[in-house]
């Protein structure tokens, strides 16, 4: 049940102000364009670069999605209030899980056609595949980014410090997610990524398993 | 409080980690053959690998006594805690370095993207920013209690980070010459030896810092307190 009132909380805050998404859609956006101008140099071997170019606008982007979703708890100390309320911390911890999966695949959805127009991203060539990737993988960032957000940016250098800590523990989950896209794009069948896809689920299911237990500990006064 | 060294059993500890380590280079350099293809290289072995074990010994106690701070609280853990974070880290940096050292000539280049190497590098990444949070990471207890957090999810990590980087680049096979397990045993038992060094070094690093640890806790406490009077 608190599960369900954070989740529709972040989220009823988000479409009033639509601030996080705005933010990351249009970060998106202008790295996507820095990244056509960077690489225009080399149409012939794009392709082999986009995977790449994918997960780290992504990453970058989930960076600014967590420091706005947490900054905002900040704001007035409303996180401190939030804990303050009879709920279970895990439940807090899951429902801005979820809230931030779906705002971070809001954001890609709005943003992949950019990748499609400028980086000539064959989207249409494997649809269910690449979503398949984008959800497993968005699984993972969320799990450990709302893990360490939620300890990070209630600290005074905050900002600085959740993409230190988070990049490095996202290590694996920026390996599996730029292979698998470039299995897609190469046209490989299933079973020759779907242990990329494994590793990003185990990875998902550890960290969130590992949060709920965590969370509890790290979300005090 | 005493300090460190004017403790009997670590003045016992001490002096049997630097007999023993000795023994150990005269071992290294004296016992264990040449091998002939790599000849005074691989004698870095003798440090790289051990370094490795330890690092990986040295992060489990981060992981467990965090885990233990987390549940009781009792800041005697958090001080286990850091010292096993900073050896760790250290010992980490000395892998990264013996790591290249030993690849340049063996190899031709400095740095391959070697998975247990790739592993350690990205640890090491991660235990920086451990040691930033706890820098930055406000008051004593709250900084100490998302360090312990960071520490256990830096461990539950480790599997993942070699599983990731081992699939990454199959290409990049390690090099026989470390199975340990298949060596000759002139040069098992030296390494051995060296594990068991390396491995008193580690303890007593660990307990020299962990007593630094407490007698800085003291004074911080102290400190406070007498603030809030």
């Amino acid at each position: 049940m608190a599960f369900w009132t954070i989740l529709v909380k972040d989220l009823r805050l988000e479409l009033r102000t639509r601030e996080s998404l705005a933010t990351m859609v249009v970060f998106a956006a202008a790295v996507i364009l820095l990244f056509a101008f960077a690489f225009s140099a080399a149409p012939a071997q794009l392709r082999s670069f986009t995977p790449g170019l994918i997960w780290i606008t992504y990453f970058f982007t989930a960076v600014l999605g967590l420091l706005r979703t947490f900054g905002r708890e900040n704001e007035q100390e409303a996180y401190d209030l939030l804990l303050t309320a009879p709920l279970d911390r895990s439940a807090i911890f899951l429902g801005k899980l979820a809230a931030f999966l779906i705002l971070l695949l809001a954001a890609q959805l709005v943003s992949l056609p950019l990748f499609v127009l400028f980086l000539e991203l064959p989207l249409w060539e494997a649809p269910a595949a690449f979503a398949l990737i984008l959800v497993v993988t968005d699984l993972a960032i969320a799990a450990v980014g709302t893990l360490i957000a939620g300890m990070s940016l209630r600290t005074p250098a905050g900002e600085t410090l959740l993409p230190i800590l988070l990049f490095p523990l996202l290590t694996p989950i920026l390996i599996a997610a730029t292979k698998a896209t470039d299995a897609v794009l190469t046209g490989q069948p299933l079973e020759n990524w779907d242990f990329w896809l494994m590793l990003l689920l185990t990875f998902f299911g550890l960290f969130v398993l590992a949060g709920t237990f965590i969370f509890d500990y790290i979300s005090e006064q | 409080m005493k300090s460190f060294h004017a403790i009997r059993k670590n003045q016992i500890l001490v002096g049997i980690t630097l007999t023993v380590a000795l023994v150990n280079l005269w071992m290294i350099y004296q016992v264990a053959p040449v091998v002939a293809e790599q000849e005074m290289a691989q004698k870095i072995f003798y440090y790289h690998v051990p370094l490795a074990w330890n690092t990986f010994l040295a992060y489990l106690v981060v992981a467990l006594t965090g885990g233990a701070y987390l549940v009781t609280r009792n800041p005697k853990w958090d001080t286990w805690s850091l010292a096993g974070a900073e050896v760790g880290t250290l010992f980490a940096l000395l892998i990264l370095i013996t790591g290249p050292i030993w690849a340049t000539p063996i190899w031709g280049k400095s740095w391959s993207w070697e998975p247990r190497l790739t592993t350690t590098l990205v640890l090491f990444l991660i235990f920086l920013g451990y040691f930033m949070i706890r820098e930055f990471g406000g008051p004593y207890e709250r900084s100490s209690r998302y360090a312990a957090a960071i520490g256990i999810i830096a461990v539950l990590d480790i599997p993942l980070i070699l599983t990731a980087v081992t699939w990454w680049a199959p290409e990049v096979q390690s090099h026989p010459q470390m199975e340990m397990g298949s060596q000759p045993a002139s040069i098992l038992n030296v390494f051995f030896f060296s594990l068991f060094s390396f491995t008193l070094i580690l303890i007593y690093m660990i307990l020299y810092r962990r007593h630094v640890g407490e007698l800085i806790y003291r004074r911080l406490t102290r400190e406070e307190g007498a603030n809030h009077v």
